[in-house]
């Protein structure tokens, strides 16, 4: 762990990378101690109003403070990928696994699970989903975490297949050990990689999909923040050709974010891997 | 019988069996949604009275008790009749949506094509110049385009070269009205295509760069290397093979998804695929269109998953195909 | 074998998109209008049964005709296939004389084309709008080919309005097709048949649907010869459209206006929207029982600086369910914005006790970047007098099926931000508050019982003397304004955008898309 610890931090991409993360997960939780404005401030004589130094980054369409609504909709949005993500993640790799390491029954079972999940429709899904339980942070948990553990589940079941055929594998097999060892001892390690470089991908996408979703009217409905409702107002030419700030600020702040999860999940990528130190 | 083809046989029964599941998965949704077809037909500003509203629901069948409609559904699909649609012309459902899946294909073909090249160059190339300048200037390339959201890049793309340039038609298929042209379905085509593809491109360099890192760090790659085989050798034969493996997963997977449309690019560009037929469709709650656009591409899906596992079987002698 | 797997897939899609493509045979250069006709609130794209159509009028109207339609105003009626009408002197009998006109397949258009549509119009097996609203018709007869003569049971205000929608339908080409096949029938949108300046020509789903010129029309040859209805999934893309040249007109959100104001090739059309906006209070749910909570909603919500900040100024305030000023009498309570006396009065009436700050939900079908805006904007001001409003936007249906449930869940519902239709015809309200339409007769969903405002409108609807109904329908008002069966907001002036390549293009955002008289065999292409 010592050593994994020390190769992340001789990896100065993933460091960057952490650098740009941590300040900005620490301003969006305690933005209310150095931010006097809500992120429900309504002030209609100020709205649409640019960068100034009142608001540092303009207002939205109802004068609410755009770096206010920044801070917010990272809250909502982060709070949304990170609990979809290890909701897909535990979902993913236990299928996957048990697909992989069990016998056949176990496999037919979980791929035709799979095949299930995948040949269903998403917008079918969100839609249903959205309606039965209302929009907001729970069903869009859910439904972006249903709709993306499939992907996992078949590729740790590919990486796993291949580590099933190896000797140390079998040997433990022999030795009478039974599939719950395997998944931990062998199967989480062996498929770890591929599960952090998916983790990373999918934060990103899971912020991504959020803000799909709003496209679609389902997700974080508005007046609550985040950032995929806000980028939503880019559907207007208006704001799109003459408040940029409006879109463009989500927008940026999300790729620096993916940026950074990227970085740092690379980082941790090869800080886990024995052999990246010998090259 | 040869074990391919027992196992082939074996997952298309399996396939119908799943279909069947999965017609009834999307018949009980639907239902439990709010809101059935006749409700999405009202215009609330335009108020109707409940009562013209029941004598609409008796004629589409909606009053019926739910097995009897699934049921009655159920009998004319096995015949290959999927009913008709329920919004504005009612038009036959399976010819709706096969005409549907021909622009779909085209699109998410094109889209997928240039990302499956330039994702997998990009990422033997990120893996073999790892965290060198071309590494970095890859993976930043590849992060952006990951983290582009669909519909965003699709306005400003849609902004920038349609309306400001006017270099390209600002969406549908084919202009209204004029005769065929090759040239005019490429100039509709090639803006959405590129912009679906920056996504998959994005992701099939990262994960081709991780698996190939992984791949070159392993025992035989070392052999064949200290054997003196030169690295081009060493890259594209021993190790580009190996890597693929879980590549071909994602790729496979990805046609599968995409069968489904992309949804977002099509309903900016107004492109006529499967995405824009099941908005509509279920904003309208047009059942017999959902549950006919379900069931054909579940049944893509199921047949892409199943030359999936064939071409992976084929490519690694390790794994068994049963 | 990778790449062999995409190349298969390759191929087999090109093919597969070949079956996907259309090839129309037509030569390039036919003069041709492209634009966004069912885009917006009035359109209703893919529907080409004027029986069933709840909107999309402005496009029907090219190909089919009704007896009287509205002047391009909206504020009279104007003869089209009857050039002229008497009402009878008990008003249960009316009279149209009929042009001379020919259908589109060269027949002649006759009394009896007007007897079997009304006869399919309230009909309700054919799936007809118009059923229940045509009801009291007893009998059409045709005393000669250019006579046709409606006999009511009883005076009806809102019959000509009603009719101005009733698109005339040949006889000859219908009378084979089953009743109960009709509504969507295959018909409509192949080979259908009409009087107007444009007939029928293709319609490719989901895309666009063509029309060419009718050379025979009896008001002169189009001067145009073809006109395209392109559909688009949202107005975003007909604004694109119309700014890149494709288009040459469309309806556009008032957002996109400013931008095309300042563009000299493109000329703007505002016009009245005729939906009042509203905060529906549920009767049946104890929070609006008390008259001053309602007052003090109206008197929290600064109505004036939404307009002008939120709609830039295009919208007109609603004291009661009418702007029109031959509806409003004076002496109305403006309920000016005073949050001071808002939270007056729901101490008065122990707000705190009745609520207090639990969150109340205010659903909604509006779905636009702009309504967001208002909603956030209502729900701020209420959240400053004591009011904790949480909105919900939601789709059409799940409103629909929320607010017209056989046993609905009052509390999904305690307040909606909706609009109705409050014009040309100001009966239009009727069915949304009147104690009479409470579902299943009507569309009362708010379960609206006031007495005085149910007995001023069954006085206005029964008045038979239009010299008088003015009067009534101001006595509706100052019931409205009073008793605040709704927190009537605004009215707002909805917009369109035509490229200054199209001359005498008539074009109003009537609700409904209409009809009203466009003459669309005037429109021209500038060369």
């Amino acid at each position: 762990m010592r050593r994994a610890l020390g190769r992340f931090a001789s990896n100065p991409a993933a460091l960057a990378g952490l650098a740009l993360l941590l300040p900005l997960l620490l301003a969006v939780t305690c933005y209310p101690l150095w931010l006097h404005f809500g992120p429900n401030d309504v002030d209609l004589m100020a709205r649409n109003a640019p960068p100034g130094p009142t608001h540092w980054l303009g207002t939205d369409g109802v004068g609410r403070d755009v770096l206010a609504r920044l801070m917010q909709g990272g809250r909502t949005s982060l709070l949304v990928a990170v609990l979809s993500v290890s909701l897909s993640l535990a979902i993913g790799f236990t299928v996957g696994a048990l697909a992989a390491f069990g016998d056949r029954w176990a496999d037919t079972i979980a791929m035709r699970c799979v095949d299930l999940a995948m040949t269903l429709p998403p917008v079918i899904l969100l839609l249903v989903l959205a309606s039965i339980i209302g929009t907001g942070i729970g069903p869009t948990v859910w439904v972006i975490a249903l709709l993306s553990w499939p992907v996992l589940a078949r590729m740790v079941r590919a990486r796993l297949l291949e580590v099933r055929e190896r000797d140390f594998v079998i040997a433990a097999r022999g030795m009478g050990a039974g599939t719950l060892h395997l998944l931990c001892r062998h199967g989480l390690p062996n498929a770890i990689d591929i599960m952090v470089v998916y983790a990373t991908l999918q934060i990103a996408n899971a912020i991504l999909l959020e803000a799909g979703l709003s496209f679609l009217g389902l997700g974080i409905p508005p007046p609550a923040a985040s950032w995929g409702n806000m980028m939503n107002a880019a559907q207007s030419t208006v704001v799109l050709e003459q408040y940029i700030w409006q879109w463009m600020s989500p927008g940026a702040t999300l790729v620096l974010t993916v940026l950074a999860i990227n970085f740092i999940g690379d980082g941790l990528r090869d800080a886990f891997d024995p052999r990246s130190g010998l090259n | 019988m040869p074990p391919k083809a027992k196992f082939i046989i074996k997952r298309l029964l399996a396939g119908v069996a799943m279909l069947l599941g999965l017609s009834v998965l999307v018949f009980l949704l639907l239902r439990a949604a709010p809101g059935d077809p006749v409700d999405a037909y009202i215009n609330p500003s335009a108020a109707m009275s409940p009562q013209d509203l029941a004598a609409l629901r008796t004629r589409f069948g909606l009053d019926q008790p739910l097995p009897v409609q699934y049921l009655a559904w159920l009998r004319a699909a096995i015949t290959g009749d999927l009913g008709y649609s329920l919004q504005g012309t009612g038009d036959a459902v399976l010819p709706l949506v096969l005409s549907h899946i021909g622009p779909t294909m085209l699109l998410m073909g094109a889209g997928i094509a240039l990302a499956v090249v330039l994702g997998i160059s990009g990422g033997v190339l990120g893996a073999v110049r790892r965290n060198g300048v071309v590494d970095l200037l890859l993976s930043v390339v590849a992060f952006l385009g990951i983290s582009s959201p669909a519909f965003l890049t699709a306005l400003v793309g849609l902004y920038v070269f349609a309306v400001r340039l006017r270099l390209v038609p600002t969406g549908a298929m084919l202009t209204p009205g004029a005769p065929f042209a090759l040239g005019d379905l490429l100039a509709h085509l090639i803006l959405p295509a590129v912009l679906l593809s920056i996504g998959h491109t994005a992701l099939i360099t990262r994960y081709t760069r991780a698996s190939m890192l992984e791949v070159l760090n392993a025992d035989y790659v070392r052999t064949a290397r200290a054997k003196g085989v030169p690295e081009i050798s060493v890259i594209a034969r021993h190790a580009l093979r190996n890597a693929l493996l879980p590549v071909v997963t994602l790729i496979g997977s990805t046609i599968g998804l995409a069968i489904g449309g992309a949804v977002f690019i099509e309903s900016v560009f107004n492109w006529p695929g499967m995405g824009l037929l099941m908005v509509t469709a279920v904003r309208a709650r047009d059942y017999p269109v959902i549950m006919g656009a379900a069931l054909v591409i579940g049944a893509f899906v199921l047949l892409l998953n199943l030359l999936t596992d064939l071409a992976y079987a084929a490519v690694d002698p390790r794994i068994k195909v049963s | 074998m990778r790449r062999r797997t995409v190349a298969k897939l390759g191929l087999s899609s090109l093919l597969l998109s070949a079956t996907g493509l259309t090839l129309p045979a037509q030569a390039q250069d036919l003069r041709t209008i492209t634009g966004g006709f069912d885009v917006g609130p009035g359109g209703m794209p893919g529907n080409f049964n004027p029986m069933t159509a709840t909107a999309g009028f402005t496009w029907l109207s090219l190909y089919f005709e009704p007896l009287i339609t509205y002047s391009a105003e909206l504020d009279k009626f104007v003869g089209l296939l009857a050039k002229s009408y008497e009402m009878s002197a008990d008003q249960t009998s009316y009279t149209f004389h009929l042009v001379e006109a020919k259908w589109h397949d060269g027949k002649p258009f006759t009394a009896e084309d007007v007897r079997f549509t009304f006869d399919l119009a309230r009909n309700a097996a054919s799936g007809s709008n118009f059923a229940a609203r045509l009801s009291g018709i007893t009998g059409v007869t045709t005393p000669d080919a250019a006579t046709a003569v409606v006999k009511l049971s009883a005076p009806n205000a809102g019959f000509l309005d009603t009719i101005t929608k009733v698109m005339m339908l040949p006889a000859h080409a219908m009378a084979a097709i089953p009743v109960a096949d009709i509504a969507r029938n295959v018909w409509w949108s192949t080979t259908p048949i009409g009087t107007g300046p444009f007939k029928f020509n293709r319609y490719v789903n989901g895309q666009y649907v063509a029309l060419l010129a009718n050379p025979d029309y009896r008001l002169g040859a189009p001067k145009v010869d073809r006109v395209v209805n392109r559909y688009f999934e949202n107005t975003a893309g007909a604004v694109a459209a119309l700014r890149s040249g494709e288009i040459q007109f469309s309806y556009v959100e008032s957002d996109d206006v400013p931008n095309f104001r300042a563009d000299k090739n493109f000329r703007v059309i505002e016009g009245n929207s005729y939906v009042v906006n509203y905060l529906g209070f549920n009767q049946e749910v104890p929070l609006w029982k008390d008259v001053r909570v309602r007052r003090a909603v109206m008197h929290a919500i600064d109505r004036a600086s939404i307009i002008k900040s939120i709609y830039g100024g295009a919208a007109l305030p609603a004291n009661c369910g009418y702007v029109a000023p031959a509806f409003v009498p004076s002496g109305l309570d403006p309920y000016a914005y005073d949050p001071a006396a808002a939270r007056t009065l729901l101490e008065q009436a122990g707000w705190a006790k009745i609520n207090g700050d639990k969150p109340i939900a205010l659903i909604t079908y509006y779905n636009t970047p702009q309504a967001a805006n208002v909603m956030a904007a209502i729900q701020a001001m209420l959240a400053q007098v004591g009011i904790n409003v949480v909105p919900r936007i939601v789709d059409v249906p799940t409103y629909n099926a929320t607010v017209y449930a056989a046993k609905p869940d009052f509390n999904a519902f305690p307040l909606v931000y909706a609009g109705l239709q409050n014009g040309p015809d100001p009966s239009g309200i009727n069915i949304g508050l009147n104690e009479k339409q409470i579902p299943p007769a009507g569309a009362n969903i708010m379960r609206i019982r006031m007495p005085t405002v149910t007995t001023a409108f069954d006085a206005a609807l029964a008045e038979t003397d239009a010299a008088k109904r003015p009067t009534r329908y101001q006595a509706v008002c100052k019931a409205m304004n009073e008793e605040l069966p709704w927190g009537t907001l605004w009215v707002t002036s909805r917009y369109g955008v035509v490229s200054n390549k199209l001359k005498d293009f008539t074009w109003v955002p009537a609700p409904a898309g209409g009809p009203y008289d466009a003459h669309a065999e005037r429109w021209a292409l500038a060369t």
